[in-house]
């Protein structure tokens, strides 16, 4: 059962503040984000995968994954790439400013139905952003879970996001493996396609949950890639984005066949994606 | 019949000007320069009312209004707080009583569909069920099916009572109006007058005889299977859709298609955040910002249109997302038939070299 | 019927598809057909029911199409022909890979104007055409319309019956039914005091439901998928329902059409609601031809006179 928004109007948005503003790349920029009630802040509840929607009044609402964890409530956290409309005018805000925030929406990841098992996040770009929130769920609860395993590629080192915290997640006993498409001066790390390195790498599927994210050509090798390695379908978890509107399963235009992203997603095993109708 | 008046003809403005003392009353009427152009419109002495007719568009629009606004926003100019400006959102509204008279029984019907997706799913639209919960609806036993018309293939029928707070039943000069429902008693008891033994009788006949009807052909309510197994089948969908203009109007004159979108529209310092009608047949619709379309041709879009309404809806809901009304075929610029697309879907045609 | 199908039983071989039109679901409905297989051809009529005009289809059908030697042969009435041209003029269709079946037409029936001439009320069980008459079966019997009494709008200020631009004319010239063009729908619109006029509008306009059905009928709408009605970036139209962005987007689409409308009236036809939205394309169509004595669609080697530039002009 979905978190209910507002009591009585789930269109409505409660007022945040943006607190602070990071320019993840050239067109990727986090915004943290407060709600301006302190009780309703204090009693702010989500679950790891979980999404908001964001407005910037006048312009209209777009839909995010909250990248911080639950563990970490003085803040909400988003990551907007510049492409549309509303994201255009989010990255025109400033600190300070006043935004909508409907939240939380949508389904998690199973975080209890992970303990014990050792994890393989693969992730390309802005994916990243859904694969911090659990991320960081594990590394503050560190001891519930195994291997820790990170495949994180971008186009180029400037293009990865997340950068100021690559040393804190290392620190924290994460298997970070960073790549880039290609060489790069003064790149100390892996070069090559986020498919390719996954291959090289070949985290063993045993007792392991692979969870991936990323732009589609990316995840369509990569779930090629972990077939390959022996990954059973239920052993991969994904997240999907659609194009919403009311993030509340009434609108009609996320559905997957009788599947809705906004309140049956946006995670769903591999299991699951092969149950629907191909239309994505 | 429990709770029934009649309505003679001669009456019926002064019974819709008495309903529309304490509601809006929404009937079908004719335009002033078109007469046989028949939409719901609000009831005002000397419309042209008429119950005979068949509207272009459905009631739909009485609950689910063509767009509304959800919100309104201000900024207030205030240079002591970073931003420059307060913002105030407020969600306001009033929502009168409203009373839908002589729609069809599927236009009352059609809202058993936006029932189950804005009342009883996971979330609660209150926009919709305010409105709900404030309209009665009388629907005119129909006895004049057109070619169109396809009610009893899923599921309907022409004295359809489900939908309906009461219902009218033509006699050669008058009504009878017949309480369904707590709502549809208490609106018998405001207009009418006791009926005869007589006209009970004849409105009595009248309901059996509508109920005996079959309008449209076979069912059309489990094809959920059938759908799914064509899925992929392109010959199949562009057989039928080839000839699709892939405009919105099957969408916009349907009771039962709820889809819609959600824009802000301001000017200056204020404005709106509205809802407002859309379309699965118009491409943008599932357009995506990096470019990526799920449903990128009318193929895709048409079919998503019966899967939602034969299939999606059927495994979800276990009822078709369909009243049978016809609209989407008799005002389609090309006639595409949506019973025939459905029809076909279990038929294993024969394989032609 | 005769020749059409045995024109198209004696080419079928160096077709890929017939666009033509075949009764819908009921006797009075005609609709498109899209026949690729020989023994489909049966299903093909031509008569005054066969309204939509296909001419809309090409674009998309020939970008999809695969390049064969074989061509898409399509039925077009004499009205449609301009439209092709004009989209032939503007390079969406090649001309080339169509095999065009000029139809000479008597006009076409407007379906409100028919069922307010019939006396029967009953369902229309068949249908048959005889020297200009309509002959329409039901339970109630037998009765005969005079199809000119039952014309389309459009089709009563027609002058254009016959093809300008066919590969095969099946059927005997049609007299026209103007001999210049005719503006007199628009000019009584015209003449009404500002106000008035605004009023008509006003009243008509607030019917609209934006569905558009009249762009996606309009086979010289050719921007299809990215129509600035819907573009939010940027943004001309607000989602609101009110007529004045109801008549903002019709008169975007009238612009667009200026020089370019070949006045087939399919936008008025599919209009569920009766908007007699065709009168504004009228209405650039007669100030292109006061303004640059143009006429959209009537000559394959004319330049429009909004894709040229002649410094020279005056008036503008």
């Amino acid at each position: 059962m979905p978190n209910v928004v507002s009591k009585n109007n789930p269109y409505l948005p409660q007022m945040g503040t943006i607190r602070e503003i990071i320019q993840e790349t050239p067109n990727i920029k986090t915004f943290r984000i407060v709600l301006d009630d302190p009780e309703q802040m204090a009693a702010f509840r989500f679950e790891p995968g979980q999404v908001g929607q964001l407005s910037v009044f006048g312009v209209g609402e777009s839909t995010f994954v909250i990248n911080s964890p639950p563990t970490r409530r003085e803040y909400l956290q988003f990551s907007v790439m510049k492409t549309g409309e509303v994201t255009r005018a989010l990255h025109r805000l400033c600190e300070g400013d006043p935004i909508g925030v409907r939240a939380p929406l949508g389904n998690s990841f199973p975080v209890e139905a992970l303990k014990g098992k050792d994890i393989l996040f693969v992730g390309g770009g802005i994916g990243m952003a859904p694969l911090r929130t659990l991320l960081l769920t594990m590394v503050d609860r560190r001891e519930e879970f195994g291997d820790i395993t990170v495949i994180y590629g971008a186009r180029s080192p400037q293009d990865l996001c997340y950068r100021y915290e690559f040393d804190q997640w290392r620190a924290a006993g994460v298997n970070l493996v960073l790549t880039v498409d290609r060489e790069f001066p003064g790149w100390e790390e892996r070069v090559g396609f986020v498919p390719t390195v996954l291959a090289e790498e070949a985290p063993s599927p045993y007792n392991r949950v692979a969870i991936t994210c990323g732009p589609p050509i990316m995840i369509k090798f990569v779930l090629a890639g972990l077939k390959e390695l022996g990954y059973e379908d239920d052993q991969i978890l994904t997240t999907l984005e659609r194009r919403m509107k009311c993030g509340i399963g009434l609108c009609g235009r996320c559905n997957i066949g009788d599947t809705y992203v906004c309140v049956d997603g946006p995670v769903f095993s591999n299991t699951q994606l092969r149950q629907m109708v191909s239309e994505l | 019949m429990e709770k029934a008046v009649f309505l003679p003809d001669t009456e019926l403005h002064e019974a819709l000007a008495a309903l529309s003392a304490d509601a809006q009353v929404w009937v079908p009427a004719g335009d002033a320069s078109k007469p046989d152009l028949v939409r719901f419109q609000r009831y005002r002495p000397g419309l042209s009312v008429r119950l005979d007719a068949r509207s272009l568009v459905s009631a739909k629009e009485v609950l689910f209004p063509r767009s509304e606004a959800l919100l309104r926003f201000v900024k207030e100019k205030d240079l002591s707080v970073p931003a420059g400006h307060r913002l105030h959102v407020d969600d306001t509204r009033t929502v009168p009583p409203a009373v839908v008279f002589g729609c069809r029984p599927c236009d009352a019907r059609g809202f058993l569909t936006f029932d189950r997706v804005f009342l009883q799913g996971p979330y609660r639209d209150p926009y919709y069920a305010e409105r709900r919960e404030k309209t009665t609806f009388v629907s005119l036993v129909c006895r004049d099916a057109d070619g169109a018309c396809f009610c009893s293939a899923v599921g309907s029928g022409p004295a359809d009572p489900q939908g309906s707070d009461a219902q009218l039943i033509a006699l050669p000069d008058g009504y009878v109006l017949r309480a369904i429902t707590q709502r549809g008693a208490a609106l018998v008891e405001k207009i009418g007058r006791g009926p005869t033994a007589e006209q009970i009788q004849a409105a009595r006949d009248m309901l059996d005889q509508a109920g005996r009807e079959m309008v449209g052909e076979g069912s059309l309510t489990a094809m959920d299977a059938a759908f799914r197994a064509r899925f992929q089948d392109a010959a199949f969908w562009h057989g039928h859709i080839d000839k699709c203009l892939s405009c919105g109007l099957c969408t916009f004159v349907c009771p039962t298609c709820y889809c819609f979108t959600i824009t802000d529209e301001a000017r200056g310092l204020s404005g709106e955040r509205i809802r407002s009608w859309d379309a699965c047949m118009f491409p943008h619709f599932t357009l995506e910002a990096s470019g990526h379309n799920p449903r990128p041709s009318k193929v895709e879009r048409y079919r998503n249109r019966v899967g939602h309404k034969f299939s999606y809806f059927v495994s979800k809901y276990g009822q078709v997302a369909c009243c049978g009304c016809g609209r989407c075929i008799r005002h389609c610029p090309v006639s595409v038939d949506i019973r025939a697309v459905v029809r076909d879907l279990p038929v294993q045609e024969e394989v032609h070299a | 019927m005769k020749t059409l199908h045995s024109h198209l039983e004696d080419h079928f071989e160096e077709l890929e598809l017939v666009i033509g039109w075949e009764i819908g679901f009921e006797p009075l409905r005609a609709t498109p057909a899209f026949v690729r297989r020989r023994e489909d051809l049966a299903r093909l009529v031509w008569n005054p029911l066969c309204a939509p005009n296909l001419s809309v289809y090409l674009p998309q059908i020939l970008k999809s199409a695969e390049k064969t030697e074989k061509k898409v042969a399509v039925c077009l009435k004499g009205c449609d022909t301009r439209s092709l041209t004009a989209l032939i003029q503007e390079g969406f269709v090649d001309r080339e890979r169509l095999h065009v079946i000029g139809l000479p037409c008597p006009g076409t029936v407007d379906p409100q104007a028919l069922a307010q001439a019939r006396k029967n009320r009953a369902p229309v069980t068949q249908v048959s055409f005889q020297d200009n008459l309509l002959i329409l079966h039901s339970y109630e019997g037998t009765e005969e319309i005079p199809l000119d009494s039952v014309l389309a709008r459009r089709c009563r200020r027609c002058r254009q019956p016959n093809p300008l631009l066919a590969d095969v004319v099946l059927g005997d010239p049609v007299p026209a039914r103007c001999d210049a063009p005719s503006f007199a729908h628009v000019e009584a619109v015209d003449s009404l005091p500002l106000e008035e006029r605004r009023a008509y509008w006003e009243r008509e306009l607030d019917r609209c439901l934006r569905c558009y059905a009249c762009r996606n009928a309009c086979p010289l709408c050719v921007c299809r998928d990215r129509c600035l009605a819907e573009s939010r970036t940027p943004k001309w139209t607000t989602q609101r329902d009110s007529v004045r962005d109801k008549f903002l987007f019709h008169m975007i689409h009238a612009l667009h059409l200026a020089g370019r409308c070949t006045e087939c009236g399919e936008c008025e036809r599919v209009c569920p609601v009766g908007i007699p939205v065709a009168l504004f394309k009228e209405k650039m169509a007669q100030i292109a031809l006061d303004l640059w004595d143009y006429q959209a669609g009537v000559d394959p080697a004319a330049t429009p006179p909004l894709q040229t530039f002649d410094p020279s002009e005056t008036g503008i």
